[in-house]
């Protein structure tokens, strides 16, 4: 069934968390947290900048294919021209974060899927050669949905969520901060 | 990294080939490299562009400005778009109620305290931090802690004719000093003080609401709060290295009836050993990992932050070496 | 780390080179710059140039450092651009 502008817009305002939102759930809830209260850091963090390099350096072709909808950023599309549908490309640093990758982009396709647009994701990690495919199903709908629904209950509350060290703390731009 | 620049000489700042150019009075240009300034401090008429303030503006880089006695005068700030709208509602609460008030600024003083005592027993003097710390826990209302505040430094002043081997520091005299370690402290006060507006431009917090220091106070009041803190480190402990190794002397200084100041050779001897302990690194015991004292000052403001969040209670850093 | 570059390009480039690395290193005399760069800076001024040179014809040398420290740097004759964060 084709969408309405009307269908559009009553999507796009209930579809109000950030794929980075999504991602950051799953790395850290203090840094999630943060972020949602305009606390972000991730400016002139040398992680941050090296993987702001990647994105544009890598699959220089597709640099000017980001692609904006409202609450979400997607780095690259292209057209899968067998099947006819739209990839969703996501180019990452390295697969530690795999689980939050995965989530970010599944989570770009359930979106597009809202809006009446069939899709299929990708990650790209070019520092290791490796791609990741991924497709909605039923299955990981419903462990998708609970996720969105806590992150907006994150947002619209008090809550306070103190930092608690990780492995993988020192690399976040969030570490100073956090530990200081 | 980025790196603060100094400009103590008269000139013009203009933009060449995307970066930014200081020409002085006798035409000698200087280019800077702008991807790497962090800071500028004029301590002389410089001019700018308005094709360097889009530059400056474009890479959030701050223009501080000193007066003639190395008074602070006014910062240029393109943007200040670190804002977080909880932070500031945060930031005043933690104002409006006098408790949290309280708290903040006791700790605060607290800071200044127990670094002054430290500074002292590098010379073995005798500092009764216990007294003051104590007084501080009695008292209720801001011009008290203030009263406690200025007693304990005075205190520390005092002390200072026995640390100073090669100048008299007799009396705090301010706009304008009246003798050459005065004047050292005025110009390193101010200069600390544009260094932790620096710092608190790159965190959400708003510097113009402050805890110890009245708002109305100064523009950044905030900065004058966590310079307290630091003064002792910063400030005091480098003019005791200058003056004690006579690393400055009183050719450095220009004399008049009743007044004293650094002159340009001075200036740039304390500005470039500021400059060095800024960038020095010690290891940081809570995040194990090597900061510098500039950035110390950065984490200052994180704690801050925290702090007035709910995140984690603020305790002012103590340097411990 | 530390970073020194030495070019050899072609003249209708040369000044284009000159002026990408400007923004990020302090210039010591003719085809050279010096100066500390982080590694996602440094990662930018190898790209930056990349697009600026002929692969085929110019050249660029980097030396590179970790840290200065291991550096010595000696200067005989006229100083050209004294490194400085006092001016």
């Amino acid at each position: 069934m084709k969408k309405t502008n009307i269908d559009f817009e009553k999507e796009l305002n209930k579809l109000n968390v950030r794929g980075i939102e999504i991602n950051y759930y799953f790395i850290c809830k203090t840094k999630l947290f943060l972020f949602m209260n305009n606390m972000g850091l991730e400016k002139n963090h040398e992680n941050v900048e090296l993987g702001k390099l990647l994105h544009e350096t890598s699959y220089r072709s597709n640099k000017d294919k980001e692609v904006i909808i409202n609450k979400i950023a997607i780095d690259f599309i292209k057209k899968n021209k067998k099947e006819d549908f739209i990839e969703i490309h996501e180019v990452k640093k390295s697969d530690k974060m795999e689980l939050a990758d995965y989530y970010q982009i599944l989570y770009y396709i359930y979106y597009l899927k809202k809006l009446g647009i069939e899709s299929k994701g990708v990650i790209n990690y070019p520092n290791q050669n490796k791609k990741k495919e991924i497709t909605l199903n039923d299955e990981n709908i419903k462990n998708l949905i609970p996720v969105i629904q806590e992150i907006e209950k994150i947002r619209n509350s008090n809550l306070i969520i103190p930092p608690k060290k990780k492995k993988y703390c020192k690399k976040c731009a969030y570490y100073e901060f956090c530990f200081s | 990294m980025k790196y603060n620049k100094y400009l103590n000489s008269e000139g013009k700042l203009y933009r060449k080939e995307n970066t930014v150019y200081f020409m002085d009075t006798k035409g000698k240009k200087t280019p800077i490299p702008v991807e790497k300034i962090y800071a500028l401090y004029c301590y002389k008429e410089v001019s700018f562009t308005s094709s360097v303030v889009i530059l400056l503006a474009k890479y959030n880089i701050p223009i501080h400005y000193f007066g003639r006695y190395g008074n602070y005068v006014g910062t240029f700030y393109p943007k200040g778009e670190n804002y977080s709208g909880k932070v500031i509602v945060q930031q005043s609460e933690n104002y409006l109620n006098s408790d949290k008030r309280h708290y903040i600024a006791k700790e605060f003083v607290k800071g200044s305290i127990l670094n002054i005592s430290k500074n002292l027993s590098r010379y073995k003097l005798d500092y009764d931090k216990e007294k003051y710390i104590t007084a501080l826990q009695k008292v209720n209302r801001i011009t008290d802690i203030m009263n406690v505040e200025a007693l304990m430094r005075n205190d520390y002043y005092n002390n200072f004719d026995n640390i100073f081997k090669n100048f008299k520091y007799e009396k705090r005299s301010r706009r304008p000093p009246e003798n050459e370690i005065n004047a050292l402290i005025s110009f390193g006060n101010s200069l600390l003080y544009s260094t932790v507006i620096s710092e608190i431009f790159n965190t959400h917090l708003n510097p113009s609401v402050s805890y110890l220091h009245e708002p109305y106070e100064r523009r950044y009041s905030l900065a004058l709060d966590i310079a307290d803190v630091f003064k002792p480190i910063f400030v005091d402990r480098l003019i005791f290295n200058l003056v004690n190794k006579k690393i400055i002397n009183e050719n450095h200084f220009e004399k008049d009836l009743n007044s004293c100041l650094l002159n340009d050779e001075g200036r740039a001897i304390f500005l470039s050993k500021y400059n060095e302990r800024l960038q020095k690194t010690i290891k940081h015991r809570k995040l194990n990992r090597n900061v510098s004292y500039q950035r110390l000052l950065r984490l200052e403001c994180y704690k801050l932050e925290k702090h007035i969040m709910g995140i984690e209670q603020y305790e002012p850093f103590v340097i411990w070496w | 780390m530390y970073a020194i570059i030495v070019y050899d390009v072609s003249v209708e480039r040369v000044n284009k080179v000159k002026k990408f690395l400007r923004t990020y290193m302090t210039w010591v005399q003719n085809s050279v710059f010096e100066g500390e760069l982080t590694k996602s800076e440094f990662e930018t001024v190898k790209i930056g140039l990349k697009n600026i040179i002929d692969e085929d014809y110019d050249s660029v040398i980097i030396f590179s450092s970790n840290t200065s420290k291991y550096i010595n740097r000696k200067i005989l004759g006229v100083d050209k651009n004294e490194l400085t964060d006092i001016l």
